[in-house]
């Protein structure tokens, strides 16, 4: 029956195992191309969707295939200022991304400290912390995100204080059950029986092993920002004009919809869907490949 | 002659994994009496839990059995369809496990899962099922079964849970109960007691049982016939006194070896007893050496506050609820312990043995008194209390746990010694080498992780940790509880060795007499929270003079 | 028990008080709302009045208090948009958005628990890969994206559902529904089923791994070992164990869903709480801000706590004290 529980823990044996799921694999060289081209983005779309100048009103809302005023194809249409689709999706990508990352990665950071400290520290703190934690989880992200987004107007720097605001605290909670969990067990007892400094137990010996399930949630909240940044500028409340990103190209679109003019709103949302469900696919094989309840 | 209850033959149980096939079961052939219990003993990985689980047809998915017989009653139960086993299994083959609080289901009472039980085989009605449950819940004598029956599980203590796991399986008499480790989880004293209902109900009934267990003296106490085990054969079997006398294979005779019931005191454990130190005093390092009061623990109090937010303690001052009482887990214990000694604490499980070990190493801090070592405090006073000494390190029960997974174990040796300045990070790596060999570990193990290694090696790693903080004193909870027979010998034989050539002195903590017994000078009951008996190990062990000592003592299982 | 209820209602006295204080700080705070009251082309003397009549020239804390007072008598003051009071105003709108979660979330439960159960129950056959790739998929496609492809897909090809509004509703007991007419029914399948497909993939993602957890536990092979069948199993056995999460859940999606129908409303046009305050928010209409936050805030304590309470009752070991 004690056929060994701890496979998988070093990176080699997390790539083999990683490797054999089909799925996942396709999805992070689908997720690892939409990265590259959205990084490249510049160099690869054919117009910018940016330069105000280059829009020709005579361009808008043509059905892909279309050839304009700048003498190239336009193989996903324009959209209703006479953008080309595919660069704006290219651009669009890139804002998506970066917000999303630039997000997870904050609220990560915050969520790992407090937990971690939070689980270490105890008491009146650790109470404190998560009570507030608590709290807040049960207003959902999307209400956090939209209240704060309103109040705080548009704009790239208030969207992400808005994003991280509603996702900090799943970061926070995840952190802090990890972190709480290996609190207790008897290596870092046997760490604080030297005695080695706090410090020294959480950021050495704590945080490295509460980060699994940390990274897990990092994926689904990565995914979950990009959603909500297309969500909150689909609404009119996220990112300004300026910034064409997806969620806006979608909402730009809608009103064409129901003239038959799909392209508008279609091409920008199959892009994002490919981004957010790479993303989870990804991070869904590392779930199951970290969860040690579910190892045979 | 009839032909026996219950015939296996070559039975073969594999499991098809990536790697390879593992031969779980490896062609084993037994027989079963009516009213027979035969005990089948192994160490962990040799298969027994396996057959039993093969028994009954619930193998997990790569599993599967792959060829021989078992016949019930001249039946082959090998290659029947699933509905077909389900009937059997419950009725003419029951199971129980060894952890209760896992196999009871915690949200259901007990009358829900064993009217389940019941009417999986049968028509009965509710009411019908209730008596019957009473009934069964009686029979293993639980005292208001028509109160109890309505109880969840986690209103029973871990005994108690047991024999409702015991009344389940009990419910259609079966022909056969399959018993896996079902004491292991328990307390010696509640093992004592469920071994003679066990013997006696298995007599009223006429069933018949097979019993799985890793330890030879419980078989021994409860069944005639025992079946040893080793990497999915059977080595051995006969009649209990029999094989335990005179066991005719070389792993019999290495597991009893490994018995310290079975040796002198002090003496090395296993089949190289007789070489070096065969002819060392039973306590080589004997007490009289200097300090009597090398470790004094005056006045010792723990007391657990249970955890209330602001809210509740305000409830509670104007009255809305009942406050929660603390828990006491060590109350006012004094002991010393001499330079040099070996001190053995005994107690069961909830006793407060491994929270005293723990303020005697500095990880708690007591609620009141003291801990000092040569006469200077372990710990500073005050809210804010730091460990103060490096001079007491800790071994702990699970080598699983105690090391950090993700960090080398040359790392987690030297973290220690680099940050008390011990050794510098230029000479950690020779420095970590010299302590994983005087723990018998190939220096070269420095660079690789905990996984790498089984439960005896990394019991050996934690060791050497300890040892690499250069301390006087060692605390050692339950150091040998979870590992297998054998290997439990080699630590035992490894902490012997090292606490005369290092003159060390020990806190031993442990459940398990015999160990105490073979490795400690001196003996300390622990009871509630209470010491109540101290003395050395011949007074407490040959003349106990407590009750509860005694209790115990009587309570651990002799083999033959 | 007792001690348990008090500690909850405690709390949720402290969560209200904290979010008055939020809601007043971030609303009334943030920005000048006289800027808002009134035009900037009033006079001096116009402007005073108005800064007199809303206590804006007195010290913030009692700004709060006058606020907070207010609040307690039912007073959620008056919308600059509409012109009616705002507790009509949402009065008027409650029913239709409550309708739209509800709907949603039973869609959600009904369809996605079992479909969880099964895929935890069988992870490896084929059937259960689907439903979880499926599952995967309704969780990374946005809810704003899913409402616009339903509209396209039965609104504007096959035209056979309505692309937006209420329909017909008939009242019950003074509140309208849609759900009993055939028009109101064929209004609101649309936005239900765009509200319920993200909280159902939701559901099947931790009915599944609920289930596939408690299959490999002791209880179970316990209970395998007594012979009983595999369906009473799953439904006595596994459908309690899961059941707790699961409890807690439902409550919590019910709170998210009306948050999510923010969306929903907005793309269909109805007439909802969602509608109502994206459009405050659009005409900075300060009050319905205000009171839309109150009110989903009591709506989320309200949840919590009957939550906690079905957790107490579903699970022993919290109802006899032998938890924490």
């Amino acid at each position: 029956m004690t056929l060994s529980v701890e496979k998988a823990r070093t990176s080699s044996d997390f790539w083999a195992e990683f490797v054999r799921h089909p799925v996942a694999v396709i999805a992070a060289v689908i997720l690892l191309v939409v990265i590259v081209l959205a990084v490249f983005a510049p160099l690869i779309a054919p117009q910018d969707p940016y330069d105000l100048s280059s829009l020709v009103m005579r361009d808008a809302r043509r059905a892909p295939g279309y050839i304009g005023t700048g003498g190239y194809t336009h193989i996903l249409g324009t959209d209703s200022q006479g953008r080309d689709l595919f660069s704006a999706i290219l651009y669009g990508l890139r804002i998506s991304l970066e917000m999303g990352l630039l997000a997870g990665a904050i609220a990560f950071s915050i969520g790992a400290l407090v937990g971690c400290t939070a689980a270490y520290v105890g008491g009146r703190f650790e109470a404190l912390v998560m009570r507030l934690v608590d709290l807040q989880l049960s207003f959902p992200a999307i209400l956090l995100a939209f209240v704060v987004a309103a109040l705080l107007g548009q704009g790239k720097g208030q969207l992400i204080v808005a994003l991280v605001f509603s996702q900090y605290a799943y970061f926070v909670r995840t952190a802090h059950g990890a972190a709480a969990v290996e609190r207790n067990k008897d290596y870092v007892e046997a760490a604080l029986s030297v005695p080695m400094s706090g410090w020294f137990v959480v950021t050495r010996h704590i945080l490295p092993n509460a980060l699994p399930p940390l990274i897990v949630v990092a994926t689904v909240q990565v995914a979950s920002a990009i959603s909500l940044e297309a969500t909150l500028s689909f609404l009119g409340v996220g990112l300004p004009p300026t910034e064409p990103s997806l969620g806006m190209l979608i909402s730009g679109g809608f009103q064409y919809l129901l003239s038959g003019r799909y392209w508008i709103s279609i091409y920008p949302g199959v892009a994002l869907i490919v981004l957010i469900m790479a993303i989870n696919l990804v991070g869904d094989q590392v779930r199951s490949q970290l969860n040690p309840r579910l190892k045979r | 002659m009839t032909a026996p209850l219950l015939e296996v033959t070559d039975l073969c149980t594999y499991f098809e994994a990536r790697t390879g096939t593992v031969k779980s079961v490896d062609g084993i052939s037994f027989h079963l009496e009516k009213g027979e219990i035969l005990g089948l003993v192994g160490e962990s990985g040799s298969g027994k839990s396996i057959t039993g689980f093969s028994l009954i047809g619930l193998i997990d998915k790569p599993g599967r059995i792959v060829s021989g017989s078992i016949k019930l009653d001249g039946r082959e139960l090998v290659g029947l369809s699933e509905p077909e086993l389900r009937k059997i299994r419950g009725r003419d083959i029951a199971m129980v496990f060894q952890d209760p609080m896992m196999t009871l289901n915690p949200v259901l009472t007990i009358l829900d899962q064993m009217t389940m039980a019941l009417q999986a085989h049968e028509r009965i009605s509710d009411a019908d099922a209730r008596l019957r449950a009473v009934e069964a819940l009686r029979k293993v004598r639980i005292v208001d079964p028509e109160l109890k029956v309505d109880f969840y599980p986690h209103q029973f203590s871990g005994g108690m849970r047991q024999r409702v796991a015991i009344a389940i399986a009990l419910l259609h008499r079966p022909k056969i109960v399959i018993a896996d480790e079902p004491t292991t989880a328990l307390d010696v004293s509640v093992q004592a007691e469920i071994l003679v209902e066990v013997k006696s109900l298995v007599a009223e009934l006429g069933i018949s049982m097979i019993w799985i267990s890793h330890d030879l003296a419980t078989v021994a106490s409860i069944s005639k016939r025992i079946a040893v085990m080793k990497a999915g054969k059977i080595v051995e079997t006969g009649l209990a006194a029999k094989v335990l006398r005179t066991p005719s294979h070389p792993y019999t005779q290495s597991l009893l070896d490994a018995l310290p019931s079975r040796s002198k005191p002090g003496q090395r454990l296993g089949a190289a007893a007789s070489d070096h130190d065969a002819g060392s005093a039973a306590h080589p390092v004997a007490a009289t050496v200097a300090d009597p009061s090398f470790v004094v623990m005056a006045g010792l109090v723990k007391v657990f506050e249970q955890k209330r937010g602001f809210w509740a303690r305000l409830s509670e001052r104007i009255g809305l609820v009942k406050s929660k009482k603390p828990v006491l887990a060590v109350e006012n214990v004094d002991l010393t312990i001499a330079k040099g000694e070996a001190l053995g604490l005994v107690g069961e499980s909830g006793s407060g043995k491994s929270t005293l070990g723990r303020i005697v190493c500095g990880i708690y801090q007591p609620t009141e008194g003291r801990v000092t070592l040569n006469n200077s405090p372990v710990m500073s006073a005050g809210p804010q209390s730091r460990k103060l000494t490096t001079n007491v390190q800790m071994i702990f029960q699970d080598p699983f746990a105690s090391l950090d997974p993700r960090r080398t174990i040359g790392q987690s040796i030297a973290e220690g010694p680099i940050a008390h300045g011990l050794t510098s990070k230029a000479e950690a790596r020779s420095y970590v080498a010299e302590w994983l060999k005087a723990v018998s570990l190939d220096p070269a193990f420095a660079d690789r992780y905990p996984h790498q290694f089984s439960g005896g090696q990394r019991q050996r790693i934690a060791i050497a940790r300890a040892l690499a903080m250069r301390p006087e004193v060692i605390v050692c909870d339950e150091p040998v509880a979870s590992l297998d027979v054998s290997i439990q010998a080699q630590i035992l034989n490894l902490l012997l060795q090292l606490r005369k050539e290092l003159g060390l002195t020990l806190l031993f903590i442990s459940h398990d007499l015999s160990v105490v017994r073979h490795l400690c000078d001196r003996v300390a009951v622990m009871y509630r929270g209470k010491i109540v008996e101290v003395g050395t190990a011949e007074e407490i062990f040959d003349a106990p003079q407590e009750p509860y000592t005694r209790a115990l003592l009587d309570a651990i299982p002799k083999l033959a | 028990m007792v001690a348990f209820i008090v500690r909850r209602l405690w709390q949720a006295a402290l969560v209200m008080l904290v979010m008055s204080l939020l809601v007043f700080l971030g609303v009334f705070v943030i920005g000048n709302p006289v800027d808002v009251l009134i035009s900037p082309d009033a006079t001096q003397d116009i402007r005073n009045r108005v800064i007199a009549q809303y206590g804006l020239d007195l010290p913030i804390w009692q700004q709060y208090l006058h606020f907070a007072s207010n609040l307690l008598h039912g007073d959620l003051g008056r919308s600059f948009v509409y012109n009616m009071p705002v507790s009509q105003l949402i009065a008027s709108r409650f029913p239709a958005t409550m309708e739209l979660a509800v709907i949603a979330v039973l869609l959600a439960s009904l369809i996605g628990i079992p479909l969880g159960i099964y895929a935890g129950y069988k992870p490896e056959s084929w059937t259960a890969k689907v439903i979880m790739a499926l599952s995967i998929l309704g969780f990374s496609v946005p809810t704003f994206w899913i409402g616009l492809m339903l509209i396209m897909v039965f609104a504007v090809q096959l035209g056979i559902m309505p692309a937006g509004g209420r329909g017909e509703t008939v009242s019950v007991f003074g509140i309208p529904v849609s759900f009993l007419t055939f028009d109101g029914m064929r209004h609101l399948i649309l936005p239900a089923v765009n509200l319920s497909l993200f909280k159902m993939s939701m559901m099947i993602r931790l009915a599944a791994s609920g289930t596939r957890e408690v299959m490999l536990t002791d209880t179970i092979k316990f209970a395998r070992a007594a012979g009983i069948n595999e369906w009473t199993i799953l439904r006595r056995h596994v459908l309690r164990l899961i059941s707790i999460p699961l409890v807690t859940v439902f409550g919590l999606e019910l709170g998210s869903t009306i948050a999510f129908a923010v969306v929903t409303e907005t793309i269909y046009s109805w007439p909802g709480l969602g509608k109502l305050i994206i459009d405050s928010i659009t005409s900075l209409d300060r009050p319905v801000m205000v009171a839309y936050l109150m009110l989903v805030s009591l709506m989320f304590i309200t949840i919590n706590l009957v939550v906690d309470l079905a957790y107490a009752v579903l699970d022993p070991r919290m109802r006899h004290g032998g938890g924490k």
